[in-house]
C-alpha cells in the first residue's frame, strides 16, 4: 500500500524525467540552431545583400561586392546613395555601429529611375555599353542602342560617357504601390529611419 | 496526369464535418430576404471594367462611338486568365478611359463606358437545346466564351479552372452554396427562386469537368433555399448536403474539409487533391449561358444595410453605377456613412459609390454609424489565444501579429503567415480590438515586396559579376592574341583601383574623339573596335 | 505611399478586454467573500487598498509613458492585478507593505516591460514574490483574530469590532497603542493548513473534520477548504463563459493530483500530505484558475498551455513537499512563466493542410481506377 512510491525511486523517476524532458528539449533547440547556422553567411555575403546592387560605383569603389568588402575592413556604412537610409540602418544593425547620416560627398538620396536611350539620336558609338556594369544595353557600332529595362539598376553611368546625351534616367515606381499600412507603422525600423534622413 | 486522385473513400465520407475554429456572428440576411429577387431597373450609364477578376483585363473589340446590341462581345479574352465582358444593354460606346473600379483603396483600371439607349435590342442568341449533345470540350469554349468568373467574390475565371480540373481529372464537384457572410444573401435568394437552374447549371458544370460525385453544400440555417434544393435534385443525380452554420465555411479550402473531412494539403490547390469548387452563382450563370446562351451580363447582388429603405436582392446589370442601385432601394443619404463591397467580415470598403457594379460584387452593404461605429481603439493584446481558437487556417494569430509589429519577416513566414486567408475571424473575436487583418495585409505585402527586391537585386549581382568575368575573359584573350586592344585594356583592369577622375577623363576624350568624327561621319571606325565588339556581340 | 486602407472585417464580436477583466474580478468574489466570512475583514481591506494604489499607480505610469490614461485604464487589468495581488497578501498586513507590493507588481512586473500584453510575469506574483523574499516573517503570518482559530467558536469577525480590528492592523497609526491591537488579535502567526500540516503534523485540520464541526462553523481549518471550493466556483465560472481555456486549469490541477496519489504516505511524520489536502488545503484553486490563466504571462497555445500546467503543477507539489518556502503558487507560476515563450515557439498547432497525405485512399494508377469505375 502507502507509500505507492519511496523516496528513492521518485528521486529516480522525477530525475529521469527530467532528463528526458531536458533531452528532448535541448535536442530541439539545436536544431533549429542548426538551421539558423545553415542559413547563416560570411559577413561579406551578408552585408552584400543589404547592399541595393546597383552597381553604381557612387561608393568609390567598382561595384557592390568590392564595396562590401571594404565595410568588413572597416570602411563606413554611409557610403551608398542609391540603398538610401534603409540600406545604412540594417547595415548599422548588422555591424553593431551607431545609424549615420549618409554622407554627402558621395550622392543624394535620389526617386528609382531608368535609362532609356533617345532611339533616334542614337549613333551607335558604344559608349554606353562600355559604361554599363550589368551589361543591359544592347546593340551594335553604328547601330541604334536601346535599354533592356527590366535589367537596368538606374545607376546612370552610361549617362555621362553618352557623346550626344541621348540617355534619359526616367523614375519608375519602385516595386508595388503600397496599399496596407501596418497599424502601428512608427515603431521599429521606421522610427530610426528617420534619424537616418 | 501524374497524379491520380480518386477515393471512393468519399462516398463514406461525405457528410457535414467540423470545420477547424470558426465563429458564428449574428446573422442580417432577413431584411434582404424579404422580397422576391427583383430585375434592376435599366441605368442610363454603365461601366465596364476590363478586369473584374484575378488575372489579366480583356482586349477591347469596339471603338468609341460605335453603337453595340445587348449580349455583343465589348471586349475578347486575352490568354487563360481572362474573360470575355458583353453588353449588358444596346446603346453607344462613349469612351474607352480609365475610371474608378471597386477595390482596395482608391483604384482605376481601363473601364469601356457604354451609353444606353433604353431600347434593349438584344443580339441574337443562340440557346443549346440539349448541351449532352456536347462535348465537354465544346461546353468549355462555351462557358469560356461567355465571360463567367467565380461570382462568388473571388471570381477566378471559370472556364480556366475547369480546363485545369479536365488536365488533371476531378473526382469531386461542390457547388458552393454555403455563404456564410452575415448580410449576403444573393446565393440564398437565388437557390430559393431558381433552384432547377442551379440545379441544371451544377449538371453541365459536371459534365464538363468529368467529375463522378456532385453535391451542392448548403448551410442549415437557409430553410426555405434548402427545401428549393432538394425538390429541385428529386430527380437527380447530385447530392445535397447541409452543412452547420459557421463562418467561413465558404471558404474553398474549408467548404472542402466541411464536406470531405479531407484538408488540402499545404501548398497545393483543391484541384490537386481531386476537388472543384464553384460557386450557386456561377453554376446559375453556366447554366444562363448554355441552356438559354446568354453571356454573363447581369448577377444577383444584394443590397443591405440600414440606410437602405427597402433592402433587396436585385439581379442587376454588370456595370451599373453602386450609387444607382442605392437609389433604386430608397437610400436615406444623412444616415449612409460608407459602403462595403462584399460581407461584413471579408468585404472591401468603397472609396466612393460611384463604381460600377462588377461581376464579383456578391453584396453591397450601406454602413450607418448605428450598425457600423467606428471601430474601438486598439488596444494592446492580452495573448488570451481566443483568435487562435477561432482561425480556421489553425494559425497563431497572436505570434502573427506581434511579429508583424516588429517588422519580423522571417518569423512570419515560418508562422505561416501565407496560410491566412484573410477571413476576419480572429479580428472579430479580439477583446482588444486589434485590426488584425490590416497587420497580416501589411506584412504579406511587406514579404512580396521584400522578396521582389532580393530577386532583382540578385539578378543584378549576377549580371555585374558576368560583366566583370567577360571582361576579365576579353582581356586575356586579347592579350594571347596580342591584339592591339590589349595594352588598353589591361590598363582597365578591375585590380587597379576604380578613380572617377581618371574615369572621367577617359570619357571626356571618347566623347572629343566621336564629336570629330561625328563631323566628318565618315571616318571608319578602328580595327580595334571592331574586333571588341566582334567579341561582344 | 499609398492611401491609407482600413481592412475588412467591419464587425466585432461582443467580448471586451475591459469586460474579460470585470468578469476575472467577479468570478473571485465568491471565494473573497467566504474568505471574508471565515476571517474578517482583512482580505477586503487588503483588496481595496491595492485596487485605489494600483489604479493611481497605472494612471501615472500611462501618462509618463506619454499615452492616454482613460484609455489605458478602462482595460482593467491593473484592477485585476491588485485583486489577485490582495488576495495573496496576508490580511492584516501593513499598508506600507501592501503598497510596496503593488507598486512593485504595477511598475516593475509591468510598466517596465512594456506595460499590459508584453509583461513576461504575472505582476500580481512578482509583487508578492518581492515582498516574500524581503518581508518573510511578515508574509507568513496571518493575523486572523483569537477567537477564530478555536474551533467551532462563536466569535464573528464579521462583526464590527472585527472591522475595526482589522483597519488597525492595517493602518497601525490610526491607534495612539499599536501593541494593544496586537494584543488582542495577532494570537498566532498562522498560514494556511498545509503549511501548518508540513510544520507541525497533521492535527488541525483532522482534529476539526473528527470533531463533526458543521460546514460552517468557523475554524480557520475548515474555512481554508470552503475558500478553496469558492475559487473552483469561480474559475468554473470562467471556463463556463469561456474566459480562459481548460487547459492550463485541468493540467496544474491533474498533475497536482497525480503527483499526491503517487506520493502519498500515511503517518504523522510525513510531509506528503493527501491529494484533497493539497487540492483543498492551501491556494491551489485560486493558483490554478485565477494566476497561472493570466493570459499575457502565460503560454498562447492550447498545446503549450498543457505543458505550461504541467510545468507549474509539478513545481507546486514540488517546492511544498521539498522546497523551503511555505506556499508556492507564486514561485511556480514565476517559473512557468520563464517557460512560457519558449513552449510558444516550440508547440505550435499543425496547420490547415500542414502534413496532410493527397486524399488518395489506395495508390492505385488511374487505369485501374477507371476500370472499376463502371461497375459501380
Ligand atoms: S553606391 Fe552604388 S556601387 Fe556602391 S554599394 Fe551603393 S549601389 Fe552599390
Ligand atoms: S484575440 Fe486579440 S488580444 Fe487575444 S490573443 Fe488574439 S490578438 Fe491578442
Ligand atoms: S484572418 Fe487569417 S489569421 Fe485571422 S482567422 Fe482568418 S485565416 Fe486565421
Amino acid at each position: 500500500m502507502y507509500p505507492l512510491i519511496d523516496t528513492i525511486y521518485v528521486q529516480v523517476i522525477s530525475g529521469s524525467l527530467v532528463l528526458l524532458l531536458a533531452a528532448h528539449l535541448g535536442l530541439k533547440i539545436w536544431q533549429a540552431l542548426l538551421r539558423q547556422r545553415l542559413l547563416q553567411r560570411s559577413l561579406l555575403e551578408r552585408i552584400n545583400r543589404l547592399l541595393p546592387q546597383t552597381q553604381c560605383g557612387q561608393c568609390g569603389y567598382e561595384g557592390c561586392l568590392p564595396y562590401a568588402r571594404e565595410i568588413c575592413r572597416g570602411d563606413a556604412i554611409n557610403k551608398c546613395p542609391p540603398g538610401g537610409p534603409e540600406t545604412i540602418v540594417r547595415l548599422a544593425a548588422l555591424m553593431h555601429r551607431p545609424v549615420e547620416p549618409l554622407n554627402p560627398a558621395h550622392g543624394q538620396v535620389k526617386p528609382f529611375a531608368v535609362a532609356v536611350i533617345r532611339e533616334a539620336e542614337c549613333i551607335g558609338c558604344t559608349k554606353c555599353i562600355q559604361a554599363c556594369p550589368v551589361d543591359a544595353i544592347i546593340g551594335g557600332p553604328k547601330l541604334m542602342h536601346t535599354v533592356i529595362e527590366q535589367e537596368c539598376t538606374g545607376c546612370d553611368l552610361c549617362v555621362e560617357p553618352c557623346p550626344v546625351d541621348c540617355i534619359d534616367m526616367i523614375s519608375r515606381a519602385w516595386g508595388n504601390p503600397v496599399i496596407w499600412l501596418l497599424p502601428s507603422s512608427g515603431v521599429g525600423v521606421r522610427q530610426q529611419l528617420d534619424t537616418a534622413v | 496526369m501524374s497524379q491520380s486522385p480518386h477515393h471512393k473513400s468519399f462516398t463514406a465520407r461525405l457528410r457535414a464535418h467540423k470545420i477547424f475554429g470558426g465563429i458564428k456572428p449574428a446573422v442580417y440576411k432577413a431584411d434582404a430576404l424579404r422580397s422576391r429577387v427583383m430585375p434592376a431597373p435599366l441605368p442610363g450609364n454603365l461601366v465596364l471594367p476590363l478586369l473584374q477578376h484575378q488575372g489579366q483585363p480583356a482586349m477591347a473589340v469596339v471603338e468609341v462611338g460605335q453603337a453595340v446590341l445587348k449580349y455583343q462581345v465589348l471586349a475578347m479574352g486575352n490568354g487563360p486568365l481572362s474573360v470575355p465582358v458583353h453588353a449588358p444593354t444596346s446603346g453607344v460606346i462613349t469612351a474607352i478611359a480609365d475610371s474608378a473600379v471597386p477595390g482596395f483603396g482608391a483604384q482605376v483600371q481601363r473601364c469601356i463606358h457604354l451609353q444606353a439607349d433604353g431600347l434593349d435590342t438584344a443580339a441574337e442568341l443562340q440557346p443549346c437545346l440539349d448541351y449532352r449533345a456536347l462535348s465537354h470540350l465544346q461546353l468549355l469554349a462555351l462557358i469560356d466564351a461567355a465571360g463567367i468568373c467565380g461570382l462568388g467574390g473571388a471570381g477566378f475565371p471559370t472556364a480556366e479552372k475547369l480546363r485545369v480540373s479536365i488536365e488533371q481529372g476531378v473526382e469531386l464537384l461542390i457547388i458552393n452554396a454555403a455563404e456564410c457572410e452575415p448580410y449576403i444573401s444573393a446565393d440564398e435568394s437565388l437557390i430559393r427562386e431558381r433552384a432547377d437552374r442551379v440545379v441544371s447549371g451544377a449538371e453541365i458544370l459536371q459534365s464538363v469537368c468529368l467529375a463522378k460525385r456532385c453535391v451542392i453544400a448548403i448551410e442549415k440555417d437557409k430553410a426555405d433555399a434548402i427545401e428549393a434544393l432538394s425538390t429541385a435534385l428529386q430527380d437527380s443525380s447530385i447530392e445535397l448536403l447541409v452543412l452547420n452554420s459557421k463562418f467561413p465555411t465558404g471558404g474553398e479550402r474549408q467548404i472542402i474539409q466541411a464536406v470531405t473531412g479531407f484538408e488540402v494539403p499545404r501548398g497545393l490547390l483543391p484541384v490537386d487533391a481531386g476537388i472543384l469548387v464553384q460557386n450557386a452563382g456561377t453554376a446559375y450563370a453556366v447554366h444562363n449561358a448554355i441552356v438559354e446562351g446568354k453571356p454573363c451580363i447581369s448577377r444577383i447582388t444584394t443590397l443591405t444595410g440600414s440606410p437602405l429603405q427597402t433592402p433587396k436582392n436585385f439581379e442587376a446589370l454588370i456595370g451599373t453605377p453602386v450609387s444607382f442601385l442605392f437609389e433604386m432601394c430608397g437610400i436615406d443619404k444623412s444616415q449612409h456613412t460608407g459602403t462595403i463591397m462584399g460581407g461584413s467580415l471579408m468585404g472591401i470598403e468603397l472609396d466612393s459609390d460611384e463604381v460600377p457594379l462588377i461581376k464579383t460584387t456578391n453584396c453591397l452593404l450601406a454602413k450607418s454609424t448605428g450598425e457600423f461605429p467606428d471601430p474601438a481603439p486598439e488596444q494592446a493584446c492580452i495573448r488570451c489565444g481566443y483568435c487562435a481558437d477561432v482561425c480556421p487556417a489553425r494559425l497563431l494569430p497572436q505570434q502573427l501579429y506581434a511579429f508583424s509589429r516588429s517588422e519580423d519577416l522571417d518569423q512570419l513566414e515560418e508562422h505561416g503567415l501565407a496560410d491566412c486567408i484573410e477571413c476576419g475571424a480572429c479580428a472579430y473575436v479580439c477583446p482588444s480590438h486589434i485590426p488584425l487583418v490590416q497587420y497580416y495585409r501589411a506584412s504579406k505585402q511587406a514579404i512580396a515586396e521584400r522578396d521582389r527586391q532580393f530577386q532583382t537585386s540578385k539578378q543584378w549581382q549576377s549580371r555585374f559579376q558576368f560583366h566583370q568575368y567577360r571582361l576579365k575573359k576579353e582581356t586575356t584573350k586579347a592579350l594571347d592574341k596580342k591584339l592591339p586592344g590589349a595594352e588598353k585594356t589591361t590598363a582597365n583592369e578591375p585590380a587597379q583601383p576604380f578613380s572617377r577622375d581618371q574615369a572621367r577623363d577617359e570619357i571626356a576624350a571618347a566623347v572629343r574623339r566621336v564629336a570629330a568624327r561625328h563631323s566628318n561621319r565618315t571616318a571608319p571606325s578602328s580595327a580595334k573596335d571592331k574586333a571588341k565588339d566582334k567579341d561582344r556581340h | 505611399m499609398g492611401r491609407i486602407v482600413t481592412s475588412s472585417p467591419m464587425q466585432h464580436g461582443s467580448l471586451d478586454t475591459n469586460r474579460i477583466m470585470l468578469l476575472v474580478v467577479a468570478a473571485c468574489l465568491p471565494g473573497v467573500l467566504i474568505g471574508t466570512w471565515f476571517f474578517g475583514y482583512g482580505i477586503l481591506i487588503n483588496i481595496s487598498l491595492a485596487v485605489i494604489a494600483a489604479l493611481v499607480l497605472e494612471a501615472c505610469l500611462v501618462k509618463i509613458r506619454g499615452r492616454e490614461p482613460r484609455l489605458y485604464l478602462a482595460d482593467n487589468s491593473a484592477l485585476v492585478t491588485a485583486v489577485l495581488f490582495g488576495i495573496a497578501i496576508p490580511p492584516g498586513s501593513q499598508w506600507s507593505l501592501l503598497l510596496m507590493g503593488i507598486a512593485f507588481a504595477i511598475v516593475i512586473g509591468k510598466h517596465a516591460f512594456g506595460g499590459l500584453g508584453q509583461n513576461a510575469f504575472n505582476p500580481a506574483m512578482c509583487g508578492y514574490l518581492f515582498l516574500l523574499l524581503t518581508f518573510p516573517l511578515e508574509m507568513t503570518s496571518w493575523h486572523i483574530p483569537n477567537d477564530a482559530i478555536v474551533a467551532g467558536s462563536s466569535f464573528s469577525p464579521i462583526a464590527w469590532q472585527g472591522f475595526l480590528q482589522a483597519l488597525l492592523l492595517t493602518f497601525p497609526f490610526l491607534t495612539s497603542d499599536p501593541s494593544g491591537i496586537q494584543a488582542t488579535v495577532d494570537g498566532l502567526a498562522m498560514a494556511t493548513p498545509l503549511i501548518e500540516f508540513k510544520m507541525a503534523g497533521p492535527n488541525a485540520l483532522r482534529a476539526a473534520q473528527e470533531n463533526g464541526l458543521s460546514l460552517f462553523a468557523r475554524s480557520s481549518q475548515t474555512g481554508w477548504e470552503l475558500v478553496n471550493f469558492g475559487y473552483l466556483l469561480g474559475g468554473l465560472f470562467l471556463l463556463f463563459k469561456r474566459i480562459i481555456n481548460w487547459h492550463i486549469p485541468v493540467s496544474i490541477l491533474a498533475t497536482i493530483v497525480v503527483l499526491s496519489i503517487l506520493f502519498y504516505a500515511p503517518g504523522s511524520t510525513s510531509i506528503y500530505g493527501t491529494t484533497y489536502l493539497h487540492l483543498f488545503g492551501s491556494a491551489t484553486m485560486i493558483g490554478a484558475f485565477f494566476i497561472a490563466t493570466d493570459p499575457v504571462s502565460a503560454a498562447t497555445t492550447n498545446k503549450g498551455r498543457l505543458v505550461y500546467g504541467i510545468i507549474i503543477g509539478a513545481s507546486i507539489y514540488a517546492i511544498r513537499v521539498w522546497g523551503s518556502y511555505l506556499d508556492s503558487i507564486a514561485i511556480a507560476v514565476l517559473f512557468g512563466n520563464f517557460c512560457a515563450p519558449l513552449l510558444d515557439h516550440f508547440c505550435r498547432p499543425r496547420l490547415y493542410g500542414e502534413n496532410r497525405p493527397l486524399p488518395t485512399t489506395e495508390n492505385l494508377p488511374r487505369a485501374a481506377a477507371e476500370n472499376n469505375e463502371p461497375g459501380s
